[in-house]
């Protein structure tokens, strides 16, 4: 496991090796639990069964780790601030080869409200998929794969690729120097 | 300048291994590494698709870079494809 160390002890980010180990939802909820919380909101990203109609056994996750672990460290940071000082985050990300039901992602945001809970977690989750540099490969039963289509990176071109998917893209994280 | 170019997601299909080493002599911005990249990948990489490159970030391990950035001293660099996390 690639964890980040960080100063702020309200934040946990780490990339799990899935030839090494597995994300552990248990470790998110322990992380993120206090006493001063009423509320805890996890996301859990697992590898499902298709994709567009098509039968998956698995995905290979690509990610260039040191800036992804900058990404969730920076995207928790933004959350923990806007819903603490209380707050909580825990961020994992699986990278390789991961089979059919594996996790993926988990995400977790503890607060003293449910509110502030489901809008840091959904904050958070967004930006990792929209912003941490993590390529997706899919591979089908016929035995072809195809990298998946996602979001651009780059500055003005940042909507064209993901926008075909229907979904919202948040700030870019204050990475880009 | 010499580039150790890291390669992800879809353009590691072109790279024969994951990290390139090139030398593109006069360059001082990451336009320029692009626009040299570009002509490099043409010239290399049957197949290659400059719309992808295009669409792709420049990046070191801290940060991604802007296009009138001026390229880090130690000439490392990574190309960022469209993401697809989660």
């Amino acid at each position: 496991m690639h964890e980040q160390p960080h100063s702020d002890p309200r934040i946990a980010c780490a990339v799990v090796d899935i030839a090494e180990a597995r994300l552990d939802v248990q470790a998110a909820l322990d992380f993120v639990g206090d006493d001063a919380h009423g509320g805890i909101d996890v996301f859990i990203g697992r590898v499902r069964a298709s994709s567009h109609g098509r039968q998956c056994v698995g995905i290979h996750y690509d990610m260039f780790d040191a800036l992804a672990l900058n990404v969730f460290r920076a995207t928790a940071a933004a959350a923990v601030e806007r819903y603490g000082p209380a707050a909580k985050c825990y961020v994992a990300h699986a990278k390789g080869r991961l089979a059919v039901g594996d996790l993926a992602v988990v995400i977790a945001f503890g607060s003293p409200h449910r509110d502030e809970a489901f809008r840091g977690c959904r904050e958070v989750i967004e930006a990792v998929k929209h912003q941490a540099p993590i390529w997706k490969q899919e591979h089908f039963v016929d035995g072809l794969s195809e990298w998946s289509e996602g979001c651009s990176l780059c500055g003005d071109a940042h909507a064209q690729a993901g926008d075909a998917a229907g979904h919202a893209h948040a700030e870019p994280a204050a990475v880009r120097a | 300048m010499k580039i150790s170019l890291q390669l992800f997601g879809r353009f590691r299909d072109f790279g024969a291994a994951p990290e390139l080493a090139l030398e593109f002599p006069g360059i001082a911005t990451v336009a320029d590494f692009r626009a040299a990249f570009d002509a490099w990948a043409r010239a290399h990489w049957p197949g290659y698709p400059p719309g992808l490159l295009q669409a792709s970030a420049i990046a070191t391990e801290s940060s991604l870079l802007r296009a009138d950035s001026a390229l880090p001293a130690d000439g490392r660099l990574a190309l960022l494809p469209p993401v697809s996390g989660g």
